[in-house]
């Protein structure tokens, strides 16, 4: 394995679902570490405060898995601020929107954000995510 | 004395022909002017008789011989409305009448004209067609005329309006009363109406409740013009009112149905979404786990995962609760409403939940002297009760002794209950549409939200044909209003 992902973010608030995804990071050793928010709002103040440091860069994920239902920030709302503050942010993050909703009005609404790279439905394979990262790292 | 020259020619220029007839020979000679209208018979030809078979409409021929002998024999008087069949071949009417002499003992010559009153005929019809049209079309639309003479205060209805408001034929409307007609939640649009009218001449068209003379209340499409005297200044207001009962009460009852087809819909969309999201993101962790059992080494590791299948288990059991929750709502509707008082549900709900008002100690006012008990589905307005009260205590402005308000009301002829409390508020620009949603949660600080509650509770006063709505200020608290 070559390179590997710096900073890697979850943002969902399945409790089950992130300690089983932080399992599998750790197993594979996909990422060097992990940010863990349960709203989109916890995720987007973090990116606000870490935009004052200079080298903000360094703080920022290399990756997001964004859920969408989510209580206080759910993952449209947090796609829509996400927008906002993207061209301000030094650094080039991969965006995945990670969900268990197989409707296709989600995945429709989905597409029609174009820093998202994919949809992904819940359960994601062991694979598929050894193959996000690699391609996100390298 | 005017020549017979004379005679001829102010006859013609009124369309007047005549016949002149001696008594005693029973000779007959026409006026030019009948030649000219019906053309002359040949000369050995009786005229009486060419008239009676070419010139008279068969229909006559009867009548007039009969009359006419009449006439010559005891000179009777004469008036007969006839067709007579002119030179183009048409028929026309004309009335044929005698020329009274006023000598009497004078018999020697009687005159009959024949007056063309063909256009007089027509437009007699025309005006009995109208007339029935405008009749039946009245009768068969309910709908009737009025007029309201704005200068000498009066009131004119025509029969069918009449009818429309079960009034007697000979019932005049007081103009002093005229507001007394309409339904009380509509006097104020049609006194507006008539006074924008009759000072600005501005026409209407309405749809009002009235209120028939026994009593009974109608819906009635109302228009109304204003009529102008030479000088432009408003007279009266004229206009049709409209039976609508029917119709309306139809649109009624269709934007109802619609209204109950529209938020059957709208569950039925959520409950896709709970099977979507909620029950997938369970099934999709079990084999998440799966996966990872496979590839894990260490007994540890696996008994790490085997904790988690025992929280997905829960998990999915407390989902699958709710669902059926949801699902219940819609079935209970066949239950029977019962007349329950609203402070004896209270007292239940406050038992169950004792524990959580003391701890918080929160205060709880109750207020139902103005509405004392509701037909109602007992377990809903617990349910009601419950939700609202236990969110009001959850969501308490940190520091500040949690009260509640709950008070029972009559507007409009309509059942209230408003649930108030000095809480945190949610601020309802940023989360106003999506407060009704399911698994919706607001606030930070709560662990127990489900954000199930408030969606049941919607759900549930809903079902049973009411309307919930909600106000908030941030830091100040939130009331919620309940229409049953």
């Amino acid at each position: 394995m070559g390179q590997k992902v710096e900073l890697a973010c979850i943002i969902d608030d399945d409790k089950i679902y992130v300690n089983l995804v932080k399992k599998i990071i750790e197993i594979k050793k996909l990422s060097e570490n992990l940010l863990i928010y349960k709203n989109g709002k916890e995720a987007l103040d973090y990116f606000k405060n870490s935009m004052s440091s200079v080298t903000h860069e360094n703080l920022l994920p290399d990756i997001i898995f964004l859920d969408l239902n989510m209580p206080v920030m759910d993952g449209w709302e947090f796609l829509n601020e996400f927008l906002k503050i993207k061209n301000n942010l030094n650094k080039k993050i991969t965006l995945y929107v990670v969900s268990s909703s197989i409707d296709p009005r989600d995945l429709e609404r989905v597409k029609s954000f174009n820093m998202v790279t994919d949809y992904l439905i819940k359960p994601i394979e062991l694979k598929k995510f050894e193959k996000i990262f690699d391609k996100t790292a390298a | 004395m005017l020549s017979d020259l004379q005679l001829n020619s102010i006859l013609q220029d009124f369309d007047i022909a005549y016949w002149k007839i001696n008594l005693f020979s029973k000779e007959i000679s026409w006026s030019d002017h009948f030649g000219n209208l019906v053309g002359d018979p040949k000369i050995e030809e009786d005229r009486f008789e060419f008239f009676i078979n070419h010139i008279l409409h068969p229909d006559y021929r009867y009548d007039f011989r009969i009359h006419f002998e009449k006439l010559i024999a005891d000179h009777e008087t004469f008036k007969f409305e006839i067709k007579l069949k002119l030179g183009n071949g048409k028929y026309r009417w004309f009335e044929c009448k005698n020329l009274k002499s006023k000598d009497n003992s004078f018999r020697e010559t009687a005159v009959l004209l024949f007056v063309n009153i063909h256009q007089t005929k027509r437009d007699q019809y025309t005006i009995e067609e109208n007339f029935f049209y405008y009749r039946e079309t009245a009768e068969m639309t309910s709908t009737g005329g009025w007029y309201v003479d704005t200068i000498n205060k009066n009131i004119y209805w025509d029969d069918v309006t009449k009818k429309i408001l079960d009034c007697p034929r000979d019932f005049q409307p007081a103009y002093e009363k005229r507001e007394s007609f309409y339904a009380e939640e509509h006097h104020n649009r049609m006194k507006s109406a008539f006074d924008k009218c009759e000072n600005f001449g501005i026409p209407f068209k309405l749809e009002l409740k009235m209120i028939s003379f026994q009593n009974r209340e109608y819906w009635v499409r109302l228009t109304g013009k204003p009529v102008y005297d030479d000088d432009q200044q408003v007279i009266g207001i004229r206009g049709v009112l409209q039976n609508i009962d029917e119709n309306k009460n139809n649109e009624l009852n269709l934007q109802n149905s619609l209204d109950i087809i529209a938020s059957q819909n709208s569950r039925l969309f959520n409950f896709a979404h709970i099977v979507s999201h909620h029950l997938r993101s369970h099934s999709s962790n079990l084999s998440l786990i799966v996966e990872l059992l496979r590839e894990a080494k260490t007994d540890r590791d696996k008994l790490d995962l085997l904790a988690n299948v025992d929280d997905v288990a829960g998990n999915l059991d407390s989902a699958i609760s709710r669902l059926n929750n949801i699902v219940s709502v819609q079935s209970s509707l066949k239950k029977e409403r019962v007349k329950i008082k609203f402070e004896e549900a209270l007292e239940i709900v406050l038992a169950s939940i004792s524990s959580l008002i003391n701890r918080e100690n929160a205060k709880i006012v109750a207020e139902f002297q103005d509405l004392k008990e509701i037909s109602y589905i007992p377990e809903y307005l617990e349910s009601i009760l419950l939700n609202l009260i236990t969110n009001a205590i959850r969501y308490k402005q940190p520091g500040r002794k949690p009260v509640i308000f709950i008070q029972t009301y009559i507007e409009n002829e309509k059942e209230f209950l408003e649930i108030s409390d000095n809480g945190m508020g949610i601020d309802l620009d940023e989360y106003g549409d999506k407060m009704f949603g399911m698994y919706r949660t607001f606030h930070h600080t709560s662990q127990e939200a489900k954000g199930i509650g408030l969606f049941i509770t919607k759900n549930q006063v809903e079902a049973l044909g009411g309307a919930i709505s909600v106000s908030s200020t941030l830091d100040i608290g939130t009331t919620f209003k309940i229409k049953f």
